[in-house]
């Protein structure tokens, strides 16, 4: 895998730990709320990809993913959702909301890095 | 010269001329051209009739060996991610001394990794005998929802609480999913028992028994070893506490 800069938005420490390990050599930048990931989002617009989680205190993911669609400057960074609401609805929401992809947790590893290489496969518009 | 004045081989061998020898030994070689040209294209037509099976051969073995390999490959890297998952969920229980962290991290385990929906956390009251209820998540059924202990009942827990082996469910007596005995050198402190996974998640996987081992030996000792440093730390405060009140007097 390239040498990405992804940020995660997440609550679980565990997961994060589990990012930082699954996607090395990636420059992980971590938040653990919705909040606290615009605010990173704001200081590192330079990100590749956001994997996002949708249950969070302060600020949901999906009202995360309504702020950064929202926004012209990081609108194109592709999102991909990573959450336990595994129902049908919950997938078609995510994806309508922006984002690119939804991986129910738990997940495997070759899971998620099938859909980063994907991104990576796939031309940017500007 | 037209083949017309060429010399019969009579001719030819019969007398000395020696045009006629010379167009003798004309005839001839191109004979023997003709002959090494016919059996030439003999031998190409054998060599590449027999070529062509043995690198069909070669390439089906080359696409067989691929497949192997990406087999192979799939794997490795299945295994690296289950790998992967152990050692994080490892190095988390054992990253912090605060007991509630802890048990943070084990109810994030099971959500997260294993995919459980209901689950409850017991740990042993040494005081009472019986079973505390650390953690409930998800809608639990009763009796759970009526309780802060699990004082028996359920025979699943029980077995398991008993002789310390992991045991799967559901059985005809028990809606449990999986007891997993909680186990401090040789000792039962403790159960998880997972009642309900998410839809998604369907059945606990061969991998997942891998997960449910480490809980067993890891989430107890993580939380006896911060249980006991919790406490250590509570009394030197109360210690530090007596010696400024004996220092002021």
């Amino acid at each position: 895998m390239k040498n990405r800069k992804v940020l995660v938005v997440e609550d679980s420490r565990l997961i994060h730990k589990m990012y930082e390990v699954m996607l090395r050599p990636c420059a992980i930048v971590a938040a653990h709320d919705g909040r606290e990931g615009l605010a990173k989002l704001a200081e590192n617009t330079d990100v590749d990809v956001i994997i996002l989680d949708i249950n969070m205190p302060h600020m949901s993911g999906l009202e995360f993913l309504a702020e950064v669609k929202g926004n012209q400057v990081v609108a194109s960074i592709p999102v991909i959702i990573v959450s336990t609401e595994g129902k049908e609805t919950d997938v078609q929401r995510g994806l309508a909301a922006g984002a690119i992809a939804y991986l129910k947790k738990p997940f495997q590893r070759e899971e998620l890095l099938k859909i980063i290489s994907r991104i990576e496969t796939t031309p940017t518009s500007t | 010269m037209s083949d017309a004045s060429i010399p019969t081989g009579e001719a030819a061998g019969r007398g000395n001329d020696p045009l006629a020898t010379l167009w003798r030994a004309k005839q001839l070689i191109r004979e023997a051209q003709a002959a090494i040209d016919e059996a030439s294209h003999s031998v190409v037509a054998q060599r590449t009739s027999a070529e062509i099976p043995v690198s069909e051969l070669r390439l089906a073995q080359s696409e067989n060996e691929k497949a192997e390999l990406t087999t192979r490959l799939a794997q490795v890297e299945h295994q690296v991610g289950r790998l992967m998952t152990l050692y994080v969920a490892t190095y988390q229980l054992h990253a912090t001394l605060d007991p509630l962290d802890v048990q943070t991290t084990i109810a994030d385990i099971t959500v997260n990794m294993l995919g459980a929906e209901q689950f409850a956390l017991l740990l042993r009251d040494e005081e009472e005998k019986t079973y505390e209820i650390r953690l409930q998540e998800g809608e639990m059924p009763p009796p759970w929802t009526k309780s802060a202990r699990y004082t028996g009942g359920d025979p699943l827990i029980d077995a398991s609480l008993a002789d310390g082996m992991l045991r799967f469910g559901p059985t005809e007596d028990s809606p449990v999913l999986v007891a997993v005995p909680l186990r401090v050198q040789d000792v039962t402190v403790g159960a998880l028992v997972i009642l309900k996974l998410f839809e998604h998640k369907g059945r606990l996987e061969e991998d997942d028994r891998d997960l449910l081992d480490l809980l067993g030996a890891h989430a107890a000792s993580a939380l006896f070893a911060s249980r006991v440093y919790s406490r250590a730390a509570r009394k030197l405060r109360t210690l530090e506490g007596l010696i400024k009140l004996v220092k002021k007097g």
